[in-house]
C-alpha cells in the first residue's frame, strides 16, 4: 500500500499554530515532541511527522477501511533527515519526503512498494478547493492511462464510503493503490507499482 | 445543555476551519467534519482544543478517536459534561 501528503508550510504557518497550548500533546507522542523540540527547525519538524503520519495512515486506510482520528497511535521514526518509519498497530511504513522551503512532501509504503512508485507534485495556478481536487484528479488519470496503456477517457476517480480514492475503469474497481494531496498551492500524486 | 444550543456552539467553533460553505450552512448531525466541511486532518485538532476551551471539558485520546463527525462530538460533549 502507498499514501501520500503534502503540507504547503505557507498556509501551515496561517492555518495552524503549532505552539498552541496542547496542540504537541494531542498529537504527537513525547518521543516526537523531543524530535521537534531538539530541532533545528521545530516548525518544519512538526510538518514533516504530521506528513509522515498523515501519508502513512492514508495508506493505511486502504487496508483497513475503517477511519480514526488518534495521530498519537501512528508513530513516527526518523531514520535520516527525510526518511523514516510510521507504526500503525503492527503494521510499518517507510516514508521518504521531499522537504522544500515551500512544502514538504512524504510518500508512505509497505515494503513490497519500496522503490516501486511513481509520484508527482505540481504547483496550482488557482487555490479554489474543488478546482484543486479536480486537477489533482486529472494529473493521476493521466498517469494511469500511460501506465496501463487504456484511453484516459475511459477512466475515473471515485471516492469510497471512507473517503479513500479508488479508480474506476468503466464500471470496474481497479485494484491499485494509489494516493492524492493537495494543500495550499501545491498538490501530489503516487502509484505503487 | 440542550442539543440545539450545543449544535450552534460546535457551528461557531467549526467555522474558522471549514472549506466547504455549502455543506456548512446545511450543517446536521450527520455532517463529517473532513469528507464534508473538509476541514484540514492537522487542523481537527483545533476544533478539539476548542471544544475543551468552549466546555471546559478534556477530550481523552479515546474519545478524540472517534470523533469525525458532529454527531460524535456531540455524544462527547454530552457525556463529559455530565461527568463534571
Amino acid at each position: 500500500m502507498i499514501g501520500n501528503d503534502l503540507v504547503d508550510l505557507k498556509l501551515a504557518a496561517k492555518q495552524s499554530n503549532w505552539q498552541r497550548k496542547g496542540f504537541l500533546d494531542k498529537l504527537f507522542t513525547p518521543i516526537e515532541q523531543e524530535y521537534i523540540l531538539n530541532s533545528d527547525n521545530p516548525f518544519k519538524t512538526v510538518w514533516l511527522l504530521w506528513s509522515m503520519k498523515e501519508s502513512a495512515y492514508k495508506a493505511y486506510l486502504q487496508m483497513h477501511n475503517e477511519r480514526f482520528f488518534a495521530p498519537k497511535n501512528l508513530t513516527c521514526n526518523l531514520t535520516s533527515k527525510n526518511k523514516g518509519t510510521v507504526l500503525i498497530n503492527n503494521t510499518l511504513f517507510f516514508t521518504e519526503s521531499e522537504i522544500g522551503e515551500a512544502f514538504i512532501y512524504t510518500v508512505a509504503f509497505t515494503k513490497n512498494h519500496e522503490n516501486k512508485f511513481l509520484t508527482d507534485c505540481f504547483r496550482f495556478e488557482h487555490l479554489d478547493f474543488k478546482n484543486q481536487q479536480s486537477q489533482t484528479y486529472q494529473k493521476v488519470l493521466a498517469a494511469f492511462a500511460n501506465k496501463l496503456k487504456l484511453p484516459v477517457a475511459q477512466l475515473k476517480i471515485k471516492k469510497n464510503g471512507q473517503d479513500v480514492p479508488q479508480l474506476i475503469q468503466g464500471k470496474m474497481l481497479l485494484n491499485h493503490s494509489f494516493s492524492i494531496t493537495h494543500h495550499g498551492q501545491f498538490g501530489a500524486f503516487c502509484i505503487g507499482d | 445543555m440542550e442539543k440545539e444550543v450545543l449544535i450552534t456552539a460546535l457551528k461557531k467553533i467549526v467555522k474558522p476551519y471549514i472549506q466547504d460553505e455549502e455543506a456548512f450552512e446545511n450543517l446536521s448531525e450527520n455532517t463529517d467534519f473532513i469528507k464534508d466541511l473538509k476541514i484540514n486532518s492537522a487542523n481537527l485538532v483545533d476544533v478539539i482544543l476548542d471544544v475543551e476551551d468552549e466546555f471546559d471539558i478534556i477530550v481523552d485520546n479515546e474519545s478524540m478517536e472517534k470523533m469525525l463527525t458532529v454527531k460524535a462530538a456531540l455524544e462527547i460533549i454530552e457525556t463529559k459534561l455530565s461527568e463534571k
